[in-house]
């Protein structure tokens, strides 16, 4: 075991922000947090994998993974390209669905009513590494998306047509510190920086338990990145949870686990600050 | 390189001129200047204008109803998100496959065998063809969307309809209203085309002044449909370009809330507006029910059917088609060639396509037997002048939006300009253009009926003639090989185009051929 990685040195990035607008910002996010419903116990377990395997046809395989997120638990997904990390949380949100074992949604497996299932998925809330806004729709088209499992039709069609539940939209813009003015624009005019907030705010619009996240600091400036996670690993407090993907072991300090993916296997799970260096290096070898 | 086809059809023209008919262009060609002001023949131009621009509205909100309908439901990405997967899609696309390889003009005649002259059949026989037209393009344009952004809303929990709606319905929007545009501009022309057969309206009008050689209020109502044709092209471009919706050559295209809203004011207005025009016109559905008399439908006649010289009907319907295709494809950069080095030419040109896009085909093929004989070419000739101007305008809009540097910098190199247009714009072109030739060459094998009444031109004239004769058993046969013909020529041009475009563009380019130029 080589020299541990986490706390100290590692983790300086995403915990000491100097950013102007990030304390206000926490702030908000924590009273967020801490108005939200709290199970109040141990309960179970936010996300449960047993034994996920996925046939690769055009996506990466994943085999026997074992892997169980508890409320407030942050946990870093890392390993090289094509080890499973898209796919783990594609199956962890329900998007693709495994050849086989079991996953488990607070306890519960995928309800078989599409109502009952489509609830179970509203509490898991995913941002992409591409956002995944639609361009063409407003910022506040985009963050009333969020709330569609919850709507039926008509509100889903008056949402093009109309500006609907603006005071919420406007308070989930506020908590990222984006102007309000900004609920009109189409997404398409927006800077590289507002869109990544305003994806983040969708999540805030759909009041996640359980926030995955693939590689969503990837083709962002080092700052922008820092300022993104730390953001991500306040709103994850408990009872909320984090597993985020990425590819850069020194943003890893703020989480609580890290889980190293090779070849679609677990290679190590395991609390942050005790990763090797040699583990790391383990991870990433002959991986081409 | 089809231009060269003008060489053959060049050599073959002066067997075919038969010289008795000069005079009568001549008189047809000077009535253009001096058109009849007569106001009895201005106000039943101005009606007929007004019966053929119902039957196209109609027509053409039919075929957006049924094919937008349809076209979700052949939808891939739809099924998928409905039940997890896409096979019904595909046999709703193959069921779809056979009302679209019927022309309007086949679905005119027989609605019109089976209830009579009622203002409906005009409508009804655009609505079928162009609505499975239009499905295929939506289904296209639909599975054609990248879907990220529905997977995003579905994996938050979304219902599958309000998840497709929000994430694929703003990208789609643009494009369909976009295509919408440009097949109310076709509706026009298919409902013309049909009056030019018996349907009523202005192509009536306009088929019984060329036939009693009454030429002066013939091009009344030519100039008449011709400033109907600019004014609505001009008015949808305008609505286009308001919508900032994209033309076939650019994708980028945004409609935000308050476009819709007014999408949406627009096509509450339009319903009772179509409500009104349908009464006005008494069209009454209700008279589809009612069939005429029929001629007793006797055994089909095996011997008799067998007796038909498939080979050469078929044979010259696609010696027809290709020969049209080709003048159709090499006339429009050849022309724009020629006159390249000359201002005023482009405007000239211009004309003789909008001109040429308006004429309906057996119309001018009516006009060139006055000097020419009967038989393929000359109906390749009338099929291909009409197709030019489509294909012209085309790549007018093309080289227009095309990238302007490489010809300047040929222009300032000392090249003429005529050799700075096909090497600096043309050749850049030259691949989405033939891709688009090779999707207008299935359309143009699919019109080949509509020139059947010259004569001697394969299945086309076949068909109409077993329609008048109440042939059923041949006419039944004939429409069968004529819709395998027609999908065959579909798939080998699908496949064409393909192929076209693989290799020098990317994804994007053959979507955007492959879906929003039909």
């Amino acid at each position: 075991m080589g020299k541990g990685l986490g706390g100290e040195k590692a983790g300086c990035n995403a915990t000491q922000i100097h950013s102007r607008k990030l304390p206000v910002i926490r702030q908000r996010l924590e009273a967020d947090t801490a108005g939200s419903p709290s199970d109040g116990g141990p309960g179970p377990a936010l996300l449960e994998l047993q034994g996920i395997t996925l046939a690769g046809r055009g996506q990466e395989r994943l085999e026997a993974i074992k892997l169980s997120i508890e409320p407030g638990e942050r946990v870093a997904l890392i390993g090289a390209s094509g080890a499973g990390k898209s796919s783990l949380l594609a199956v962890a949100n329900g998007l693709i669905k495994p050849n086989g074992g079991t996953v488990l949604w607070q306890g519960a497996p995928p309800a078989k009513s599409r109502h009952q299932r489509r609830r179970q998925q509203a509490r898991i809330g995913t941002l992409w590494q591409d956002l995944r806004l639609i361009e063409e729709l407003t910022v506040q088209q985009n963050l009333n998306g969020a709330r569609l499992a919850q709507w039926g039709w008509p509100k889903a069609l008056l949402n093009l047509l109309l500006p609907l539940e603006t005071g919420r939209c406007a308070a989930a813009l506020e908590k990222l510190d984006l102007d309000q003015a900004l609920l009109d624009r189409p997404v398409a005019s927006l800077s590289g920086g507002q869109r990544q907030r305003v994806a983040i705010a969708r999540l805030l619009r759909q009041e996640p338990l359980l926030v995955l996240a693939d590689e969503p600091l990837a083709s962002l400036d080092p700052r922008l990145a820092e300022e993104l996670l730390a953001l991500l690993l306040d709103y994850t407090r408990a009872p909320r949870a984090l597993v985020m993907s990425l590819h850069r072991p020194d943003l890893l300090g703020g989480f609580d686990r890290v889980v190293g993916l090779r070849a679609g296997r677990v290679l190590f799970d395991q609390p942050v600050d005790q990763l090797a260096k040699d583990q790391l290096t383990a991870l990433y070898a002959s991986s081409l | 390189m089809p231009a060269l086809v003008l060489i053959p059809v060049l050599l073959v023209l002066p067997q075919l001129i038969h010289g008795g008919g000069w005079e009568l262009v001549g008189q047809f060609a000077m009535a253009a200047v001096q058109p009849s002001l007569d106001p009895v023949v201005i106000q039943s131009v101005i009606s007929g204008l007004g019966t053929t621009a119902a039957m196209a509205l109609l027509g053409w909100a039919g075929s957006m109803v049924l094919g937008v309908g349809l076209g979700i439901a052949s939808s891939r990405t739809v099924w998928r998100a409905v039940l997890g997967r896409g096979a019904p899609a595909e046999l709703i696309r193959k069921l779809l496959a056979i009302p679209r390889s019927i022309h309007e003009l086949l679905w005119g005649l027989l609605l019109l065998q089976l209830v009579g002259l009622e203002p409906v059949v005009a409508v009804v026989a655009i609505a079928i063809p162009f609505g499975a037209l239009v499905a295929r393009v939506v289904s296209d344009l639909i599975d054609a969307l990248p879907t990220g952004n529905l997977n995003a809303l579905r994996a938050a929990g979304a219902p599958a309809g309000p998840a497709l709606v929000t994430a694929l319905g703003p990208p789609l929007l643009p494009q369909l209203l976009s295509y919408s545009s440009y097949r109310l501009e076709c509706a026009l022309r298919s409902a013309t085309l049909l009056g030019v057969f018996g349907l009523g309206g202005l192509g009536t009008e306009l088929r019984l002044t060329l036939q009693s050689l009454n030429f002066k209020e013939l091009w009344s109502g030519l100039w008449v449909l011709l400033a109907a044709m600019v004014l609505l092209e001009t008015l949808l471009g305008w609505l286009r370009h308001r919508w900032s919706m994209p033309n076939r050559f650019t994708k980028k295209a945004m409609v935000s809330g308050r476009q819709g809203q007014e999408l949406v004011a627009l096509g509450a207005a339009l319903i009772p507006l179509l409500v009104w025009i349908a009464q006005s016109q008494q069209i009454d559905p209700g008279a589809l029910l009612h069939w005429q008399p029929l001629p007793p439908i006797g055994p089909p006649h095996w011997v008799a059917l067998a007796g038909l010289n498939w080979p050469s009907l078929v044979g010259n319907t696609i010696v027809l088609t290709g020969l049209a295709a080709a003048l159709a494809v090499g006339g429009a950069p050849l022309l724009l060639l020629l006159v390249a080095a000359w201002p005023l030419g482009k405007l000239l040109v211009r004309g003789i396509w909008l001109l040429a896009r308006l004429w309906p085909p057996p119309l001018t093929a009516l006009l060139l037997l006055f000097v020419l004989k009967p038989g393929v070419p000359t109906a390749a000739l009338a099929l291909g002048f009409h197709n030019l101007g489509i294909l012209g305008r085309l790549l007018l809009e093309c080289a227009e939006t095309a990238d302007r540097a490489p010809e300047q910098a040929l222009i300032s190199g000392g090249t003429g300009p005529s050799v700075a247009l096909l090497y600096g714009r043309f050749s850049s072109l030259a691949r989405p253009y033939l891709a688009y030739g090779a999707y207008r060459a299935d359309v143009i094998l699919r019109e080949s009926v509509v020139v059947g009444l010259v004569g001697a031109t394969g299945l086309g004239s076949q068909l109409l003639e077993a329609l008048s004769s109440f042939a059923w058993d041949q006419l039944l046969a004939l429409v069968a090989v004529y819709a395998a013909l027609t999908l065959l020529g579909e798939d080998l041009s699908d496949r064409a185009r393909h192929q076209l475009l693989e290799t020098s563009h990317g994804d994007d380019q053959s979507q955007e051929v492959g879906g929003a130029w039909r």
